[in-house]
């Protein structure tokens, strides 16, 4: 006996409900909108996929998109391996390892327009410690009139407040590699580097692989440290994506373009995430399986 | 292959309020299959880790054919461990996990190749030498997890921790005869870490018994079964362990209540603990005063000689009794305790008591 009832569907009624609301209804508009030319609520015009070919056109947007790649590229190399070193350079055990864990999340805290505050005032020429630091040296720096200047200091601000997450992430991932691993590597007579590549390297994959995809799609969509440390400037010079976008809609209110703009955005973020993930992730389905251990 | 020595070994972990391991001397012959059996807190893998170095004795010394090793570090020990699970370089092949161990000891990449090569011939591995070790099945990972313990030739000891605890029984079996053959074959010494007395009587020349931090006995296979020198060993080894009775010596003889049990020989009178192992008894029918038991618990184990033979337990006088029999009695029945008196094993504040080996010797 078996009986069919269509009232299941009321159980996942909230669950659709929600995602309806959250993600599929805006996602769609912001669609909806990307294939006409809005002038006002009332006076609309459907113009296909013209949108999209004038933004792909765009210089701006294709000089926004290779910042922003440039940028993600700069920040995951650096983070990474940096929040790693950190990471083995840690404690293991005690209450000195708790210390050194709390000072460690300390950046990850501070909201961040307060981040791109503090690093605005570090960097002053005038009264900053770093800028006025460097300028006492001797060495001309300017973030605000120099794009390489704000560049540095942009990566610098960004490796600060986000290789935390990298650390500690790491951290749990060394933890978690089982001490066995270690004595037997003592007993084959491994090198440092050896214990690095084949015992901590392997054990870390599962944390790096979650470390790199937060850090990616955090770095692509990063907004508002850059719009307070250098408003995107100078000139265009630190100009990302998401701040070329809200000046588009926000500031211009080309709500058609920029519709447009943000579907690209979004596919350039997935389609990113999704090549960093199967590259990490080929190696382990070459062998046919998960990894074992 | 190195004997191995012990001396007065005691270790107590930073911070700790007692010894780990108490007074512990140990004499492992060259070659020798030698196992640590006891339960949990027993103290073995602590003793494993001060033979690997991972550990050094608070007190004591650890020698390898008289070169005294106690401080020195693991890599310079040429020791090898086999751990509870296989622990393996996931990324490297099993050919480069063989050769591992040699290339960081300044092996020749080729000479490395072709002794990984002729120890996984020895375990049967040579099909899976170019496979990725994560792609292999437990029992081939512990088993390259053993060759790889195996390929030093220079291999002093080779320590295994519970090495099947992670196989599934139908395999643990055919490991652990692959295990005691490469042992026989290279004549390799052996330390093999376990708490199932199955796997210790199975697998060892001779076998440590430890408890609570110290050796109670080590000894044959055999002479564990026979002669226990201490109560916890006569009760741990054997499946049921063995029986336990409290027994008085006077005039020569043991008693139990008021039933002679043979001669104690030239023991000294007072109270005792007389242990006997399930088959060296019967529990036979009896009526009226002459029956000391009732049969609580029967459980067949097989057919012999077209009778049901098992185990019988009953209740003597509040102590529970098991004997291995020819199953002739069932629950209730009244019987007698008739035990092999040649076989008595009398302990004495926990250990055994001069006789009845000083007799049999």
């Amino acid at each position: 006996m078996r009986s069919w009832s269509n009232r299941a569907w009321l159980g996942v009624l909230p669950v659709v409900v929600v995602v309806a609301f959250s993600a599929v209804i805006p996602l769609m508009t912001v669609v909806n909108y990307s294939v006409q030319d809005i002038f006002d609520l009332s006076n609309r015009l459907f113009v296909g996929l013209d949108w999209y070919r004038e933004t792909l056109r765009d210089p701006r947007f294709l000089a926004a998109l290779g910042r922003q790649l440039l940028f993600s590229g700069l920040v995951l190399a650096i983070e990474i391996p940096l929040g790693i070193v950190i990471a083995r350079s840690l404690p293991r055990r005690g209450a000195v390892a708790g210390i050194w864990l709390v000072i460690i999340a300390v950046p990850l805290l501070i909201p961040w327009n307060v981040v791109g505050t503090i690093w605005q005032m570090f960097a002053r020429p005038d009264i900053g410690l770093l800028g006025a630091g460097l300028t006492a040296l001797g060495i001309d720096f300017n973030f605000t009139a120099d794009p390489l200047d704000a560049w540095i200091v942009l990566v610098l601000m960004d490796a600060w407040h986000w290789t935390s997450l990298v650390a500690l992430l790491a951290y749990a991932g060394l933890a978690a590699i089982p001490q066995a691993y270690y004595q037997a590597v003592e007993l084959d007579a491994a090198g440092r580097w050896q214990v690095f590549r084949h015992v901590e390297l392997p054990g870390l994959k599962p944390v790096l692989l979650i470390a790199g995809l937060l850090r990616l799609m955090d770095s692509l969509m990063i907004y508002t440290e850059p719009f307070v440390l250098t408003g995107g400037g100078p000139g265009n010079s630190t100009t990302f994506l998401s701040q070329h976008l809200t000046t588009m809609a926000v500031g211009q209110f080309d709500l058609g373009p920029a519709a447009a703009f943000s579907v690209l955005y979004f596919l350039v973020i997935l389609l990113l995430c999704w090549l960093f993930y199967t590259s990490v992730m080929r190696e382990d389905e070459a062998d046919g399986g998960a990894d074992g251990r | 292959m190195a004997e191995v020595r012990l001396r007065s070994v005691r270790h107590r972990y930073p911070g700790a309020a007692i010894d780990t391991l108490r007074e512990l001397s140990l004499d492992i012959a060259a070659g020798e299959a030698h196992a640590l059996l006891g339960g949990s807190g027993a103290g073995k893998t602590t003793l494993v880790n001060l033979l690997s170095g991972l550990l050094v004795p608070s007190a004591g010394s650890v020698t390898f054919d008289g070169r005294d090793v106690t401080g020195l570090a693991p890599r310079d020990r040429h020791v090898a461990q086999v751990f509870q699970f296989p622990v393996l370089y996931q990324s490297m092949t099993v050919a480069e996990i063989l050769a591992f161990p040699l290339r960081n000891r300044g092996w020749r990449r080729a000479a490395a190749r072709a002794r990984a090569v002729e120890i996984a011939e020895r375990l049967r591995l040579t099909p899976l030498l170019g496979s990725r070790a994560r792609a292999l099945t437990l029992f081939q990972k512990q088993l390259v997890a053993i060759g790889r313990a195996l390929v030093r030739p220079d291999i002093a000891l080779v320590l295994l921790d519970e090495p099947l605890t992670a196989v599934e029984p139908a395999t643990k079996w055919r490991l652990r005869l692959a295990i005691r053959s490469i042992q026989r074959e290279l004549g390799a010494t052996m330390v093999y870490v376990t708490h199932d007395q199955t796997e210790a009587l199975t697998f060892a020349d001779r076998i440590s018994v430890m408890h609570d931090g110290v050796i109670l006995q080590t000894d044959t296979p055999e002479a564990l079964y026979e002669r226990p020198d201490h109560e916890h060993v006569a009760h741990f080894i054997g499946s049921p362990g063995m029986n336990l009775l409290e027994a008085t010596v006077a005039e020569g003889s043991f008693w139990l209540g008021a039933d002679p049990l043979g001669s104690a020989g030239d023991l000294e009178g007072g109270p005792c603990t007389l242990g006997f192992r399930p088959e060296w008894a019967v529990l036979a029918p009896a009526d009226g005063d002459a029956a000391d038991a009732t049969v609580t618990a029967i459980r067949v184990l097989g057919v012999e000689l077209h009778r049901p033979v098992g185990i019988v337990t009953a209740d003597l006088g509040g102590r529970e009794v098991r004997t291995r029999q020819i199953i002739d009695v069932a629950p209730g029945d009244r019987v007698k305790l008739r035990p092999d008196t040649s076989r008595l094993v009398a302990f004495r504040n926990g250990r055994r008591l001069g006789w009845p080996e000083d007799d049999r010797a």
